[in-house]
């Protein structure tokens, strides 16, 4: 099923928590709306489930108006960070309840909800679980059985709303990977919320990235996070050093390395920063580019991550670099080495205003 | 280190937590054991024959199935509302929601007795609707459907109080889930908030029972003390004693205390049998241990 919304607005009191939205997922798309708390992306997930009414704007479900549909018309399933499993009932009855409150003429038999439960929970490879009650599983175990019990009323879009948020770090790479696969198997349409970019490029085919309740950046995972469009989802997506550009004689120069446009020179008197991701940083010998010392090395698996003290700039605010754990292991950086400093890329934009 | 080890192991109490034991046993003994205790030493201070005596004197009798009665209605309707205000409460936004919840405390603000007096006000014969229940031939105070209104109004805050913060806790989530399944309102209410909220409203019934039977101030200004027709168990207490009758006093006073262990044993029961119940129960002690080495 095709989602798409139409100019949706929606206010709590004063806040303005999403403003003007259109966004349109396709059939099959698996999408992640991305962004920091607050940003408005739950409450445009709960928007679409039904679960919240918009103030303005229409949601469509495959060209149909479904603004005014009631949740249980619009055959969602939705995943709760924190599962929301009934307490109260077994892992098969949590799987079996969408099915078991069908009217009666819509509702399988009883030995047909069994097998599909059954069916259901090992497809989330729990099927030896059915009889334990939600207290008795991990949170890994839960959030699947969640998943499970959405399944369970073969709805036509998987709403998940930080699904993986309240997991271990181990567990929540697991079911990104698995859900994933999942998603290409049953290729039902899947909308998820998350704050974690990594969590949004691992998973999603499109990324949404949401700011103070609008639409800042839309697009596939790649693009989004080698082309961002504002300097906030280049700061959102990933790690970025920030350097102001400086005006000296028509051209512009970040420290001592210029920058200046192949076309016309920036005009005198704006307020530009430069962002500058931590693998864009080339680390060289003292004697090409800026020169700098390295103040910190740490190594992280593959990668090393180089604290840089770069000349003229004040003694607190370090540049950082990313190197291959290969390249390391050859020049073997020092704390208080001197090395010269090239960037490979950077991004200009305005200065304030775009503030994360 | 020494320190952090004693209070690592329970089973090993340390001087200064075997004193506040021992205070809190003291205290358990003298305020609430030793009372109970002697309202049935009292009650059988003449023999079996005598409390059984007591027990079926018709007024006696009279009393007792007026208490069941009244609290036959009061607790249920009191259920009904305390279900509808704890919902409305704990998973709505509305204007004027702090004045619902102080207003449903109001009952454990005012007095008893005031209480009372609000419905001789009210209903009695020169009160606001006296002349018009006059006219109808009906009867409110003085009467059962007055001692029902006073004990309703008593009891109002108990089972609303008691579901409250357990709805707030619990949130919607698992509501909205059983929606997005396609349940229906109804449905939703019945296999998955009640049952969430069962503990919850269990206690509050019983509390609200415990009082519906028990209270006396209400009650008393509104009943008239009519022998046989208005007075509650409570109400023939005081009337026994006042007579000089302790054995029947306290023979019908045990009763109501026997009421309360009975309500208590019940709870330990079902939770003894509910299994999920009891898994919750020892996570939580685990959570418990957990949190506090």
């Amino acid at each position: 099923m095709s989602i798409a919304l139409r100019g949706i607005g929606k206010q709590f009191g004063e806040f303005a928590a999403v403003k003007n939205i259109d966004l349109d997922v396709p059939t099959g798309a698996l999408i992640a709306l991305l962004g920091p708390s607050g940003c408005g992306k739950t409450t445009l997930l709960r928007i679409i489930a039904g679960l919240e009414a918009p103030d303005e704007g229409q949601v469509l479900f495959d060209g149909r108006d479904a603004t005014q549909w009631p949740i249980r018309d619009r055959n969602v399933g939705f995943v709760f960070q924190h599962y929301a499993l009934f307490r109260h009932m077994s892992v098969f009855e949590n799987v079996a309840f969408g099915l078991k409150v069908k009217p009666r003429r819509e509702r399988p038999s009883a030995a047909e909800i069994r097998k599909k439960v059954q069916s259901l929970l090992e497809l989330v490879q729990l099927g030896w679980a059915g009889d334990r009650y939600p207290a008795q599983l991990s949170g890994g175990q839960s959030q699947r059985v969640a998943l499970a019990r959405a399944l369970a009323v073969d709805p036509d879009v998987l709403l998940l709303d930080e699904p993986f948020g309240a997991l271990d770090s181990q567990v929540r790479h697991e079911l990104r990977r698995w859900l994933r696969r999942l998603h290409d198997e049953l290729h039902f349409t899947s909308i998820f919320v998350t704050h974690d970019q990594q969590e949004a490029i691992e998973v999603a085919d499109t990324i949404v990235v949401l700011n103070r309740g609008r639409i800042e950046q839309f697009g596939v995972p790649g693009e989004v996070y080698d082309l961002p469009t504002s300097a906030f989802v280049h700061r959102f997506l990933g790690q970025v050093n920030e350097l102001p550009v400086q005006l000296r004689g028509g051209r512009a120069y970040l420290g001592p390395i210029d920058i200046s446009p192949a076309g016309d020179a920036p005009a005198e008197g704006t307020n530009n920063i430069a962002l500058i991701r931590p693998h864009e940083i080339e680390v060289g010998s003292a004697d090409v580019g800026w020169s700098a010392s390295v103040v910190a090395v740490r190594v992280i698996g593959p990668i090393v991550r180089l604290e840089l003290s770069a000349e003229g700039l004040p003694a607190n605010e370090l540049l950082e670099a990313e190197i291959s754990r290969e390249r390391y292991e050859g020049e073997r950086f020092a704390v208080g080495q001197k090395v010269g400093l090239r960037f490979r890329r950077w991004q200009v934009y305005p200065a304030g205003g775009a503030a994360a | 280190m020494a320190a952090a080890e004693a209070r690592g192991d329970g089973r090993r109490a340390a001087p200064g937590s075997l004193l506040l034991i021992a205070v809190a046993l003291l205290f358990l003994g003298l305020f609430l054991v030793l009372p109970l205790l002697a309202v049935f030493v009292q009650a059988l201070a003449k023999g079996v024959g005598a409390y059984v005596a007591a027990i079926s004197d018709p007024m006696a009798w009279a009393a007792i199935k007026l208490t069941l009665y009244v609290a036959a209605i009061a607790v249920p309707f009191n259920l009904v509302f305390g279900v509808a205000a704890a919902w409305a409460i704990a998973k709505f936004e509305f204007r004027g929601k702090n004045t619902l919840i102080t207003l449903i405390d109001l009952p454990f603000a005012v007095s008893p007795v005031i209480a009372g007096l609000i419905f001789i006000l009210l209903f009695g014969s020169h009160g606001w609707f006296g002349g018009y229940l006059k006219v109808h031939h009906i009867r409110v105070v003085f009467a059962v459907p007055g001692i029902v209104l006073a004990t309703i109004f008593v009891t109002f805050p108990f089972i609303a109080r008691e579901l409250i913060p357990v709805m707030q806790a619990q949130g919607k989530d698992d509501e909205e889930t059983a929606l997005s399944l396609g349940a229906t309102g109804w449905q939703t209410f019945w296999r998955v908030t009640l049952p969430n909220i069962r503990w919850g409203l269990m206690y509050g019934v019983l509390l609200c029972n415990a009082r519906a039977m028990g209270e006396f101030g209400a009650v008393s200004v509104v009943s008239g003390h009519v022998r046989g027709l208005t007075n509650t168990m409570p109400l023939h207490v005081e009337i026994l004693y006042n007579e000089y009758n302790y054995t029947a006093a306290f023979a019908v006073a045990s009763l109501l205390a026997l009421l309360a262990l009975l309500t208590l044993a019940g709870k330990s029961f079902l939770e003894w049998r509910q299994p999920e119940l009891r898994h919750a129960a020892a996570q939580a002690r685990d959570r418990t241990r957990r949190n506090n080495p």
